[in-house]
């Protein structure tokens, strides 16, 4: 095809096919996926694996480390993002920089450089409460999560005018009330969105866990460990149960995303 | 009273400069300038949302260049109002009322009398998402009167609002300045507003304070050419002949035009009139031909909001202004002939015989 070819009308309608063409063949891609582990399934060993103790166990973990890693992510990932959005000081561009590098480096090189924190003689006092321990799965899963979260949270209170929070200023409110009266309210919508993301990706968080906190059955195994394992044994009735789990949540979470962006606020 | 002294700030690529201002007690003071001259920086400056390194900010006799905002008790009201969304009217005007008066029912008594002087009292239910531009104006004077504040500093207060509506609540301002007597500090890029509004107004061009005066004087007598290039080419007509017509009115020849104005005294040897108080009809206006004056468009500019006419009237160009919208209707071209109306309470003497100057 020539490019004269595809200029004017009919040549909107070839850049139309073609975006609309692999957005149809990335939908197939997903549903062939998802649609062949369901044909595998035989629903007699996928029922009993699911009731299995191991696999509530591992629900029971997974949710409690996720919400645990989430309210951390969370309390200390508002300020910090509302510090890098709204304020001015030394330094703010390589912290910025830094806060990167868990979104972007792989999850197993971060569990890495903090089992090797604990061996070091920094980290050796408190290597036990983390090591191959429930605790160094949250610790895993908020180190993974907190970059995102605080992306998410930064360009949040990057879309809040400055001026709501002078107003209320003027009116008598001192900066730390302006935020919480003020700028929070403003940010709803943007901090349930952040959290619910932050919460699904510490849920599926594998990487930095098993290499922190182990594949242990019964006690360190989280969802994503539990795929793993049942994989390694060969138990696949065992991992498709996780899988639907897992997909399951996100679904979830991701319909309860767009109702909340749905709500939006005009500002 | 406002007392502003040396005060210079610099904020990225733009500064104020050595600003030295006072503003009397229950003043309507205007702080008109074009775009960027800094006249939001000054009232945010004294509003407390700047720090400020160098000069001082007295209001009533207190210092409070270094204050927080939260202690400065001075009513704000932004450009576009900024109302919290996520409260209802009633709720806006009480918020900065919530951590100060100590119950709910003595917030709401006060909120809804501040409602009922700004006209606003069937709206306190309403979300402050679905008013119209006026109506966010009243409950965003409301939200800034409610703290009692030591005085009112507004932002552009009738720029997003239609001509109409704008107006009239021009004069409720007026009205609620007389009523309440507090100190209002009023920014504006817009003349007309700043002439009809302020007891007095200061022109800031560039960060720096060019001009202050009742706006009669800045108009008509503009001290240097920074103002004068803002306020735009006035007319002035040399005038050879003057005779009293009674009732303070004389009539003058200026020009070969003959002009009546009010003027009481010696013979008026010159006359001023903006562009902005002469009006343009496409038809001979009905009624005495009193000030008014045929001739031929001579060129159009464009001022942005404004548009500029040079009009032809015997051996004379006069200039006349119009708003935009207007002049879009009335679909003038350079060559037509038009009626000129000079409005005989805008015109001033600039020179009498024995009298030159304010």
């Amino acid at each position: 095809m020539t490019v004269r070819a595809i200029k004017g009308p009919g040549g909107d309608r070839v850049f139309k096919g073609a975006t609309v063409s692999a957005l149809a063949l990335l939908a197939l891609f997903f549903a062939v996926i998802l649609g062949a582990m369901l044909s595998y399934t035989r629903w007699g060993p996928f029922l009993s694996a699911l009731l299995s103790e191991e696999i509530l166990f591992a629900v029971r973990l997974s949710l409690t480390t996720a919400t645990i890693a989430t309210a951390l992510a969370m309390a200390i990932g508002i300020p910090a993002a509302y510090a890098l959005s709204q304020m001015q000081f030394h330094g703010k561009s390589l912290v910025d920089s830094l806060l990167d590098l868990p979104i972007v480096i792989s999850p197993i090189a971060l569990g890495a450089a903090l089992l090797i924190f604990f061996n070091t003689p920094a980290g050796a006092g408190i290597n036990s409460l983390f090591v191959f321990a429930v605790p160094g799965i949250v610790l895993a899963q908020f180190a993974v999560t907190i970059g995102l979260a605080i992306r998410l949270l930064k360009s949040t209170f990057d879309g809040i005018d400055p001026r709501y929070e002078q107003v209320s200023r003027t009116l008598g409110y001192s900066k730390a009330k302006a935020f919480t009266r003020v700028t929070l309210p403003l940010a709803r919508n943007g901090l349930i969105a952040a959290t619910i993301l932050t919460w699904a990706r510490a849920l599926g968080e594998f990487g930095a866990t098993v290499t922190l906190a182990g594949a242990t059955p019964l006690k360190t195994e989280t969802l994503p460990t539990a795929i793993f394992l049942s994989l390694a044994s060969a138990d696949v009735a065992r991992a498709i149960a996780v899988v639907l789990i897992l997909v399951l949540i996100a679904a979830v979470a991701l319909v309860l995303i767009r109702k909340v962006a749905g709500r939006g606020y005009p500002l | 009273m406002i007392k502003i002294r040396d005060l210079s700030l610099t904020l990225r690529d733009f500064s104020l400069r050595d600003i030295n201002l006072t503003i009397d007690g229950g003043e309507y003071f205007v702080i008109l300038g074009p775009t960027g001259a800094g006249k939001t920086v000054l009232l945010e400056s004294i509003a407390g949302l700047h720090t400020i390194k160098h000069g001082e900010i007295w209001v009533d006799g207190v210092e409070i260049t270094h204050l927080p905002p939260e202690a400065r008790r001075l009513g704000y009201v932004p450009q576009d109002y900024v109302l919290f969304p996520f409260l209802n009217v009633i709720g806006n005007i009480t918020f900065g009322l919530d951590h100060t008066a100590p119950a709910r029912s003595a917030r709401e008594k006060q909120a809804k009398e501040l409602a009922n002087l700004l006209g606003i009292s069937p709206l306190l239910d309403r979300d402050v998402r679905s008013l119209s531009g006026g109506e966010k104006q009243r409950v965003a004077l409301a939200r800034a009167l409610a703290i009692s504040p030591r005085l009112l500093l507004l932002d552009e207060p009738f720029n997003s609002l239609d001509l109409q509506t704008a107006k009239y609540l021009r004069l409720e301002l007026r009205r609620i300045h007389l009523t309440l007597g507090i100190t209002i500090v009023h920014v504006t890029h817009n003349q007309v507003e700043a002439e009809e509004m302020a007891d007095r107004l200061a022109i800031i061009k560039a960060g720096r304070l060019e001009q202050v005066g009742r706006p009669h004087d800045v108009f008509f007598y503009p001290e240097n050419e920074a103002v004068s290039d803002f306020i735009g080419a006035l007319n002035i007509l040399d005038c050879d002949s003057c005779r009293p017509l009674g009732s303070g009115i004389v009539e003058v020849t200026c020009d070969g035009m003959h002009v009546l104005l009010p003027h009481d005294g010696a013979a008026v040897r010159k006359i001023a009139l903006l562009p902005r108080d002469i009006y343009v009809s496409e038809r001979q206006p009905p009624g005495p031909q009193v000030n008014r004056f045929k001739g031929t468009v001579t060129g159009i500019k464009s001022l942005g909001a404004a548009v500029r006419l040079e009009v032809m009237v015997g051996s004379r160009t006069l200039l006349a202004e119009m708003p935009h919208d207007i002049f879009s209707e009335m679909d003038l071209k350079v060559g037509q002939e038009v009626f000129l109306i000079l409005k005989l309470r805008r015109m001033r003497v600039l020179e009498s015989d024995g009298e030159v100057g304010p």
